[in-house]
């Protein structure tokens, strides 16, 4: 026990009996039911938790003359897990609420997140198009992961890569949301982007 | 307490409590003075202070500094005790205020750092590819 904060940490008064690990996050988005918490809890160490956030809504429409988009705030299940890397330093996996119309705000949820992983059902590809807006207005780091349903996608990257008009610096993976080495391995294009973005 | 998972299905709403939700925080839903939310990712832990005066607090007090006795994020303990997160966010930052709870903030700046991505790169490697490999963690 010691006065001296963690490095990393601010605003840690007095005497804490533990130090708390550094949390580094990530964000697991994509459209409803397209595997985001089956990806979670594929390789979180524990049970994938749920709770409320908070995230706001961006009415769409063109017809408002103030030019200030209507919000308002809505409640949403958000699904989580997490990694303990070591003592002083733990991954967390937190998916974004699905969603059914765009203009959803997760800020609440993303902010500090140093990659994202967008989940792709090539089924249904319009769902994980507010996720890639997302993620390329906040210049975040992500990728686009394609859940190989029964081990079949219906489209090839090319043409997933193409449909969605992602950069070409954006990895488009095919992978399983219910096999840990698989997620893993989509998890570390994500963070292997994050990484050379700093330089190092 | 709370203990168990929520019911299945696709992405599900979790329980509702029975009371209203910022009913437990006089109805204050800013959790900081600058009204900016702490990340959910933030750590909390209980003070030595928090500890010793544990069973004079009532009711999600005294729970939210029961349950971090282990260090946890802000959004483990809203899922584990079963509170929205703002009220979390709310009641963590007047135990932090009390000298009850440490609220460690990330800062976004380390995190993003190049030799603590490196360290989660590595060790996220390390993870086999199936869960028949135990590792001995705690």
């Amino acid at each position: 026990m010691t006065a001296t904060e963690p490095a990393g940490m601010i605003q840690a008064p007095s005497v804490a009996a533990v130090r708390p690990p550094l949390p580094v996050k990530m964000v697991i988005a994509g459209g409803f039911g397209v595997g985001k918490t089956t990806a979670v809890g594929a390789i979180s160490e524990i049970e994938p938790l749920t709770t409320e956030a908070a995230i706001t809504e961006v009415a769409a429409g063109v017809d408002d003359l103030s030019h200030t988009p209507a919000k308002t705030t809505t409640t949403v299940a958000m699904d989580f897990g997490c990694i303990t890397i070591d003592p002083t330093l733990k991954l967390y996996l937190f998916g974004t609420p699905g969603q059914e119309r765009f203009g959803f705000m997760w800020d609440d949820i993303v902010e500090g997140a140093v990659g994202g992983l967008v989940i792709v059902d090539t089924r249904r590809l319009d769902d994980c198009y507010a996720a890639v807006d997302y993620f390329e207005h906040r210049r975040i780091p992500f990728a686009v992961a394609v859940n190989a349903f029964d081990g079949r996608v219906e489209h090839t990257l090319d043409e997933v890569r193409w449909a969605l008009d992602v950069a070409e610096r954006v990895p488009v993976i095919v992978f399983d949301a219910r096999e840990r080495g698989s997620v893993r391995d989509a998890l570390l294009v994500v963070l292997e982007l994050a990484l050379a973005r700093t330089g190092g | 307490m709370a203990e168990g998972s929520p019911p299945p299905g696709p992405d599900p709403v979790g329980p509702a409590p029975a009371v209203r939700p910022f009913l437990v925080t006089a109805g204050r839903v800013a959790p900081t003075a600058s009204g900016k939310p702490v990340p959910v990712e933030t750590q909390v832990v209980a003070t030595a202070e928090g500890l010793a005066v544990l069973d004079g607090l009532s009711f999600e007090q005294h729970d939210i500094v029961a349950a971090c006795r282990q260090p946890q994020s802000i959004a483990e303990l809203a899922a584990r005790l079963r509170l929205h997160l703002n009220v979390v966010r709310v009641l963590a930052e007047d135990l932090r205020a009390a000298g009850h709870l440490a609220v460690h903030i990330p800062d976004s700046g380390v995190t993003h750092d190049a030799s603590v991505l490196r360290r989660v790169i590595d060790a996220l490697r390390a993870i086999p590819d199936s869960r028949g490999v135990l590792r001995d963690s705690d």
